[in-house]
């Protein structure tokens, strides 16, 4: 279960942050957007020759003592991140590509909604709900 | 890293140095008093050679020492800080005194840094933290399981006023003697049973007797060979002489430091008569701040509305303390050094030190070196091999390689002196003092494998980390640097021995090789692993190192680097530094702003506000705080609170200053376009059975069709009277001007009847406002309406002042 989703536009700046223990949100702003360097690294380091392979899922981008961060990159250059708990071991890497892979479908629907300009912060009720669902029930 | 001013090569070779002990006698101690100075400190600026100097190693090859630095201190038999691996509260403050003063220049060397698409100002070098390493290390203690620390030569210095100097070389070498073997003293450690004794016959050319110093020295010659005794000239000047010509004075960097460090030694037996109760409170402001309300935040917390009360309070403390009282460091620039000594005195000196170091302190080093090395090779050839017969019949294989993990705990101290072991420890610490660094590698390796089979860990990473580093400064560089080597040293530091020094050592020492061979994100893993809950100073240097590490790879990870400089700006704070962590702040403020993150922006807007204004540099806090509040903020409405309380504190005390100007608030948001100005009383309506007669009133929203039929209505009513014309000059008579109205022309008011304006206010915060005694401010200008053109009547004009959005 995810501890914090955030969706990044292609300019680098936050459409849709979300964490579970409100009161630390600062933190977990500033771990999204230090992984973004890290998504960075990978991005340029597939290069040119396999731009057109290059997989969406990026994986594990670094591990701290509590968290781990999970990153992909559409073909957009809008990022995913997720934010999971390290403590919850059961969590397998086919777990988080299909977290991946729903909140992508959530995010096309959002795109392809006519009254939303790219670039806006995503509000659709439909996306919060479905993040909702993803992250960790707060107890 | 940042850049830093030495290369890595220097900066190891001047963390070891051969240390050289000075014994003086009183009247020799009185003829360098006279410029102010002690003898050592009087050498001081000489101590690094500028000729090379040759020695053989043991198999008789000729190596050749360059850039040699020698370090000359006075005997001090009292610790200056003691010998378990945490340091002393007082050595604490020194290095936190370093930091302090060594602050950025403004508007020093930066660098645009061009990343992706984020352009960074930031400076390339930090030259506090070399200030702090190089104290650091200077003041480490000496310890008995190395023995780089260690003296190995006294110098005794006789003034050659002395009735009978022999005598008192005699009195001063029993001293020594006394010193080293009595068994008294911990500190200082002497190097070998046999340390070098050179005898220094200090003459004063101002008053003394040129003659019977030179018949003395070579009495002195005589009995303790000319390898063995120098005579020093010195006072060429008479202190009366005015100073015509310009002496340079090298020692006024040194002593600085120096006066710090000697301050600091009296400083624990000065405060123990006292009862000092949690520790000195009395010198620094800085040691009060750091038990301030600061204490337990978190980096990334923000304050909530419980703690803002407290916080307040503290500003409002810092704000009320004045300037923390000046430490007494005693030299100021104003004595001066030196001056009775001429250019040539300097010379003199300079070759002085020469003459020692390659006469006596180079070939005592070597003869050493020979006799260990001969000991070595006998022991190993007979013990050796017994032992590993004995192995090999009993045992069988070879030992294999533990893990640190799998080894028993033992940090005690193992070997008396003599131990065999020890031997090659110190063979391989003279080695690394004279750059022979193939012969120091080898020997730390054996001593290494010793030290780990026998399990005493101290020792073993102690030669790990040792070994490390010499196979890094060997010419030629055969084998790669053993990074493993130094992380295995400073784990068994911290987990076995816990001596956090020894380990504070190694990662400086470590990380500046990485850093010279590229490693960047390495370099910065360890400075990271480094930092720990025990010392904020130490953890805040190290944070930002390891963000400039970032910002150095050859693709820079600036928001890696932006986030360490935060939480480096926060160490920095609680470790009582203001100034360096409102410069990480604004550092890392370059990354975060316009980019969107808001929550993180407000964070530091907040941070740099509260900083900013500890400092006394109220209109950035003001412009920093102006930032949270405009923007649509997105933070919860506790939050917003804590932020607008902290604004108006900061706010009054700004505006207590100046009183020219008024202040631009920025809330709350004026909304200027819905402005409305009405002439005359405000009608209402309708009052039961009265009617206002009148289209207009605040009430109502303008209806331009209305207005268009009023107006006709008036222009017909106008023309009646007139009988049917209408006059060219007429305009209607506007009631109320709005945005929609033709406000070019004047209108006309009553004098007496009031003008009501009504404003349009918006709250972009969670919060409520409360606006109290509120005005507004008008301008009166006289317009003069007789001039031909305008053709009016003489009228006046009220302007409103302009609407500050």
């Amino acid at each position: 279960m995810a501890v914090c989703i955030a969706v990044i536009a292609k300019e680098n700046y936050p459409l849709y942050i979300r964490s579970v223990p409100v009161q630390n949100e600062l933190k977990f702003h500033y771990t999204v957007h230090t992984s973004l360097d890290v998504v960075e690294e990978k991005i340029s380091a597939v290069g040119k020759a396999m731009a057109d392979q290059r997989e969406l899922y990026l994986g594990l981008l670094y591990p701290t003592e509590d968290y781990k961060v999970y990153g992909y990159v559409t073909n957009s250059k809008v990022k995913f991140v997720i934010v999971a708990d390290s403590s919850n071991t059961s969590l397998r890497d086919n777990e988080i590509r299909s977290m991946f892979r729903k909140l992508h479908n959530s995010f096309t629907d959002v795109m392809c909604n006519p009254f939303y300009n790219p670039g806006d912060t995503i509000q659709s009720k439909a996306f919060d709900s479905m993040v909702s669902a993803m992250m960790v029930q707060a107890s | 890293m940042a850049q830093c001013v030495q290369s890595v090569q220097e900066f190891i070779q001047d963390s070891f140095v051969p240390m050289v002990a000075v014994l003086c006698s009183e009247d020799a101690e009185k003829v360098t008093r006279k410029n102010n100075l002690n003898f050592s400190e009087l050498l001081r600026p000489f101590c690094r050679l500028t000729s090379e100097g040759h020695m053989r190693d043991p198999s008789n090859q000729l190596q050749v020492v360059k850039n040699l630095r020698i370090s000359v201190n006075n005997v001090v038999t009292r610790p200056s800080v003691p010998s378990s691996g945490v340091p002393g509260h007082a050595h604490r403050r020194l290095l936190s005194e370093v930091v302090l003063t060594c602050q950025p220049a403004e508007g020093g060397v930066a660098n645009v840094i061009t990343a992706g698409d984020y352009d960074l100002n930031i400076s390339a070098t930090t030259p506090w933290f070399e200030a702090y390493r190089e104290s650091f290390l200077q003041s480490m203690p000496a310890s008995d399981h190395e023995f780089l620390n260690h003296y190995l030569a006294c110098l005794l210095v006789v003034s050659s006023s002395e009735a009978v100097p022999v005598e008192k070389f005699l009195k001063l070498s029993q001293e020594q003697h006394r010193i080293q073997h009595s068994g008294e003293y911990t500190n200082p450690k002497w190097f070998i049973p046999n340390t070098l004794k050179y005898y220094v016959l200090l003459h004063d050319m101002s008053q003394g007797d040129e003659q019977r110093a030179d018949s003395v020295y070579e009495d002195m010659k005589q009995r303790y060979g000319a390898q063995g005794c120098y005579l020093l000239k010195v006072n060429s000047r008479t202190a009366a002489a005015g100073a015509d010509e310009q002496i340079p004075d090298p020692w006024s960097q040194y002593l600085h430091k120096s006066s710090l460090q000697s301050q600091v030694q009296l400083g624990p037996r000065l405060s123990v008569p006292k009862n000092n109760v949690g520790g000195t409170s009395e010198v620094d402001g800085h040691d009060s701040e750091e038990k301030g309300s600061l204490d337990n935040t978190h980096p990334l917390q923000l304050d909530t509305p419980s703690d803002t009360p407290g916080s307040l309070d503290a500003l409002r403390a810092v704000a009320v303390e004045t300037k923390p009282p000046p430490l007494t460091t005693g030299v100021a620039a104003a004595t001066s050094h030196g001056a009775c000594l001429t250019l040539n005195d300097h010379d003199r000196i300079r070759l002085f030190i020469q003459e020692f170091t390659f006469r006596g302190l180079l070939p005592h080093i070597e003869k050493n070196i020979r006799q260990l090395n001969d000991q070595l090779v006998s022991r190993k050839g007979l013990s050796r091999s017994l032992f590993s017969a004995t192995k090999k019949w009993f045992g069988g294989g070879k030992v294999p390689e533990k893990s640190i993990a799998e080894l028993k705990n033992t940090s005690g101290l193992l070997y008396p002196p003599e131990a065999p072991e020890l031997q090659i420890r110190k063979m391989a610490d003279l080695c690394f003092l004279v750059q022979l660094y193939d012969l120091a590698y080898s020997c730390y390796h054996t001593a290494k494998k010793d030290f780990l089979s026998d399990q005493a860990m101290l020792y073993a990473a102690g030669a790990l980390e040792m070994a490390a580093v010499s196979a890094f400064l060997q010419v030629g560089a055969p084998r790669p640097y053993p990074a493993h080597y130094m992380d295995t040293a400073i784990q068994t530091y911290r987990d076995v021995s816990k001596n956090m020094v020894l380990a504070e050592r190694c990662a400086l020492l470590s990380a500046e090789v990485l850093k010279s061979q590229a490693k960047y994100s390495d370099a910065a893993t360890l400075l990271i692993k480094m930092t720990s809950e025990d010392s904020d100073l130490r953890s805040a240097l190290l944070l930002e190192q390891a963000a400039h590490c970032f910002i150095n790879m050859r693709n820079p990870m600036v928001r890696k680097f932006a986030f360490h400089m935060i939480l480096a700006g926060h160490r920095f704070s609680k470790a009582g530094q203001k100034r360096h962590a409102l410069r990480c702040y604004c550092q890392a403020m370059q990354v975060y702003k316009g980019k969107g993150w808001s929550l993180a922006e407000d964070h530091i807007n907040f941070t740099i506000g509260r900083q900013s204004f500890t400092l006394r540099q109220p209109e950035n806090a003001v412009t920093a705080f102006r930032h949270i509040l405009t923007n649509d903020s997105q933070q919860t409405s506790t939050q917003q609170g804590a932020f607008l309380r902290e604004y108006l504190y900061v706010y009054k005390n700004v505006t207590g200053a100046c009183e020219v100007a008024l202040p631009q608030l920025p809330l709350p948001c004026i909304n200027s376009s819905a402005t409305r100005v009405y002439f005359g009383h405000e009608r209402r309506l309708a009052e039961g059975e009265k009617q206002a007669a009148t289209h207009v009133s605040l009430d109502q929203e303008f209806d331009r069709d209305l207005a268009a039929m009023w107006q006709d209505l008036e222009e017909q009513v106008v023309a009646a009277a007139k009988r049917g014309v209408v006059p060219a000059t007429f305009q209607s008579t506007q009631c109320c001007l709005n945005s929609q109205t033709d406000n070019l022309r004047f209108p006309l008011a009553v004098v007496e009847e009031p003008i009501i304006v009504e404003v349009v206010f918006r709250n972009p915060l969670k919060v409520p406002l409360v606006l109290s005694d509120l005005s507004l401010l008008w301008k009166f200008t006289l317009k003069d309406f007789n001039r031909p053109q305008t053709n009016k009547a003489r009228g006046c004009v009220v302007y409103l002042p302009g609407y500050r959005p």
